[in-house]
């Protein structure tokens, strides 16, 4: 390989035929010389610009298209020359750091020397000890390229904004049910807002006996074994229901407010007194039918029950994931738009309750296709004020545009599938910690199960593994017509 | 690098040379008539084999001792309407003051048996090597080509012209001869000529009648040594302004010139009044610039020849104006 050229912080250099470097493959430009060096990603193998390719194309091409046949003697067998040259590629590599004494810095002003330096391979396991992506919480992801593992430190998801985003059926559920497992097996607590039912099975293996996590994974399906009674809610989580689900009026909303004390100094905070209580409330008529719609919302919706004994406390199963570790899966399966607002607007209140009460530390948020249930101020929430309460969000989607550029721009790590569409692209290369080219170049290549990794939890070197299998039970699977006869 | 000086800006043909008799030699004199009455022509469809020959020479570089240079050559025919072709190539030779005149007296001996007396025309000087050698690998595939072929037409790239120091006038008569022998009927398009009537190029001057058709000439006399061995015409076979000079083996009657012109309508296509046969025999034969590249790469590698890096004087002294060097 030969350093060709250097435009800003993208090296071109020449590669031949016998020297197998692809999309993705990281590269130590080494000038002995200077003691320096510049570890390079390759993001695009085009074919080198070789004058004269085209009159050769061309020529084998003379007749209508239909290849000339014929013979050609030669006895000093240039032509694998010419095989050699007409194959050379130009690597388009961004530079990721420099190196001096094993010591990287992010930057690339310095231009090594084109006809001194030498170019080699930096296999995956060295550059990960040379930018010391390891730590005492490993969590393998997959194996890369050449064979080696990649592992990245758990603590490098805490306190982060996460992204995992591909097409449909790339293995993004996969990766975060790898990343959940991981977590709770260092004893964090992880919510997931489950809304295909996908994560129900965590804790059973692929032939459906229990895993080592089945004791720590705590689905809560809303209306089955997920209720609440009205006595066990504070008024302003119940307000952030009605106003921000249901979108009850602040006229309304005040009113409520006065409803909620008188039944809570009677000790009559019931299902079937608050619907009495608004009945006979002494208001506007527009304002009782807002309670009343809302009210019947709330019943319709059967989160809510007046039988304590059949509420399940969030709070508790928080707690007792607080000592151990546990994945809490709100499954929104089969759950209508209203009502999963209604259960996430709950569990959102409750988690902050308990973060700002300090009862919890902090929790590792999941969040598949969160448009469909998170209100639109939550989104900057999420990202600025409920980290500091200890919320630590990893957005799962396959519709990139669905999630806010705000969102991108703050995100801490970016565990990117396959795209092809150029939109889609587009959009995620929108985040602050990756450059549009390595998005647009090397996602789109990506194969199935495959993930590019980008920010904090690789130390902003890019790196593409294959994610690696996770012995649980698959749920979530579309289901088929046709499967039968298959 | 001077030999990739071109390669670099791309025109690198200027330095390439596809051999062809120069006719600098030639002078039309006050007897050179052309005749403007047209000699019609009919596409004749009976079978035959067109079969054409074509050169090209390349300097791929220069090392301290001498120039580097490679040579190939391409056969190409038509037959059941579909081309084929035999390229020869490419022969990278080093080529030094002190061995030009043995390399070039092997290559004769080796191409035409040719004995050190039988040769007087003797080596050609240092830079005249390139096309000297192209020409003794085009007449040493003309020869094959007329031994083996049977009843087809051989096209020529250049001239019949003999009695150069490319061309001794046996070595052509005896390719003529032995292609006559064997039915095969020679003729020989050239691309450029000096041939001129009144001051103007022959196949300039064109009569406003519809191609094909051949202009006869008559009265062209050549200085000693030159001797012409066809009878020249011009050819207007397709519809356009092109015409070409077409040399026609002077021993073939004139009704048999005219039906061998036909034969070659009737089966080879012809764009722009060329034969298709002799325009991809120039086009396998010529160097591109990347074959350029492999024949350094393969230098270097092989034989370990350092390739001299001299500056261009003309880019040196004159800058955006100098046109870089003319090989000549």
């Amino acid at each position: 390989m030969k350093l060709y050229k250097k435009e800003g912080n993208v090296l071109q250099i020449l590669s031949f035929p016998n020297e197998t470097v692809e999309k993705g493959d990281y590269l130590l430009v080494e000038d002995a010389e200077a003691g320096r060096g510049l570890i390079v990603q390759v993001i695009d193998a085009q074919f080198a610009s070789i004058p004269g390719v085209l009159e050769e194309l061309l020529r084998s091409l003379p007749d209508g298209g239909e290849l000339i046949q014929g013979e050609d003697v030669d006895p000093l067998e240039i032509a694998p020359h010419i095989t050699y040259i007409q194959d050379a590629s130009l690597l388009i590599c961004k530079i990721r750091a420099s190196i001096e004494n094993e010591n990287l810095s992010p930057t690339s002003s310095w231009l090594p020397s084109r006809s001194q330096s030498t170019i080699k391979k930096l296999p995956l396991p060295a550059l990960l000890k040379l930018a010391k992506i390891d730590g005492k919480l490993p969590i393998v992801l997959g194996g890369t390229k050449d064979s080696s593992l990649l592992a990245i430190d758990a603590s490098s998801l805490d306190g982060r904004l996460n992204i995992i985003t591909g097409k449909k059926e790339t293995g993004k559920s996969h990766l975060s049910k790898l990343l959940m497992v991981n977590l709770i097996g260092y004893k964090a607590t992880v919510v997931v807002f489950d809304l295909n039912g996908e994560y129900l099975s965590l804790g059973m293996t692929g032939d459906g006996k229990r895993n080592a996590y089945y004791d720590k994974i705590h689905v809560l399906t809303p209306s089955q074994n997920f209720k609440l009674a009205l006595k066990q809610l504070n008024l302003h989580v119940l307000l952030g229901i009605l106003v921000h689900a249901l979108h009850l009026p602040g006229t309304s909303a005040r009113e409520f407010r006065r409803i909620w004390q008188a039944l809570k100094e009677r000790d009559a905070l019931t299902l079937h007194e608050l619907g009495e209580t608004i009945r006979n409330w002494n208001c506007n008529q527009h304002v009782r039918d807002a309670l009343f719609s809302r009210y019947h919302a709330l019943v319709n919706s059967g989160f809510f029950t007046d039988n304590v004994a059949e509420a399940t406390l969030l709070e508790d199963c928080l707690l007792k994931a607080k000592e151990e570790g546990s994945g809490i899966i709100i499954n929104l399966r089969n759950t209508s738009a209203i009502d999963r607002q209604i259960v996430v607007e709950y569990v959102l209140g409750k988690l902050v309750d308990s973060l700002t009460s300090w009862k919890l530390k902090a929790v590792f948020l999941f969040a598949e296709e969160a448009h469909l249930y998170l209100r639109e101020t939550y989104w900057d929430d999420i990202v600025t004020r409920m980290r500091h309460f200890g919320i630590f969000t990893t957005f799962i989607t396959n519709q990139p545009d669905t999630i806010r550029e705000n969102i991108y721009r703050q995100a801490d790590n970016i565990f990117l599938f396959n795209f092809t569409n150029e939109h889609d692209l587009d959009v995620v290369s929108r985040a602050a910690r990756v450059d549009a080219e390595t998005v647009r170049s090397i996602a789109r290549d990506l194969p199935p199960h495959h993930c590019l990794v980008l920010g904090r939890v690789v130390r902003d070197f890019p790196m593409v593994a294959k994610v690696k299998a996770l012995d649980v039970k698959t749920m979530g699977e579309t289901r088929l017509f046709f499967k039968d006869s298959n | 690098m001077h030999s990739l000086k071109p390669v670099q800006t791309q025109p690198f043909q200027l330095n390439q040379q596809n051999f062809q008799q120069i006719n600098g030699f030639e002078e039309s004199t006050q007897a050179f008539r052309l005749r403007l009455e047209p000699i019609p022509l009919k596409p004749m469809r009976q079978e035959s084999i067109v079969a054409a020959v074509d050169t090209s020479t390349i300097k791929i570089g220069e090392t301290s001792q001498g120039i580097v240079i490679a040579v190939r050559g391409a056969d190409v025919w038509k037959q059941n309407r579909a081309y084929r072709y035999v390229r020869l190539g490419p022969f990278v030779f080093h080529i030094t003051d002190e061995n030009k005149k043995e390399v070039y007296d092997a290559l004769e001996r080796s191409y035409f048996n040719y004995s050190q007396e039988h040769n007087h025309q003797g080596a050609p000087n240092f830079l005249q090597m390139p096309s000297r050698i192209a020409s003794l690998l085009e007449r040493w595939m003309q020869t094959m080509l007329s031994k083996t072929m049977n009843k087809g037409l051989i096209l020529f790239d250049g001239s019949l012209t003999s009695g150069t120091p490319d061309t001794p006038t046996q070595r052509l008569k005896d390719i003529l001869s032995t292609a006559r022998r064997r039915g095969n009927i020679v003729l020989a398009f050239s691309k450029m000529t000096n041939l001129r009537v009144n001051g103007h190029v022959i196949t300039d001057l064109l009569p406003r009648a519809a191609p094909p058709y051949l202009l006869e000439t008559e009265g062209l006399r050549l200085k000693p040594p030159m001797v012409l061995l066809g009878d020249v015409y011009v050819a207007r076979l397709t519809t356009g302004n092109c015409a070409f000079r077409l040399d026609i083996d002077k021993e073939v009657l004139p009704e048999i010139r005219i039906e061998a012109t036909e034969k070659l309508l009737g089966n080879d296509l012809l764009s722009q009044s060329y034969p298709e046969t002799l325009r991809l025999a120039h086009i396998l034969c010529t160097f591109t610039a990347n074959e350029v590249l492999a024949m350094q790469h393969f230098v270097t590698r092989r034989y370990g020849l350092q390739i001299v890096n001299r500056p261009d004087m003309h880019r040196l002294l004159f800058g955006p104006f100098g046109k870089g060097e003319s090989y000549s």
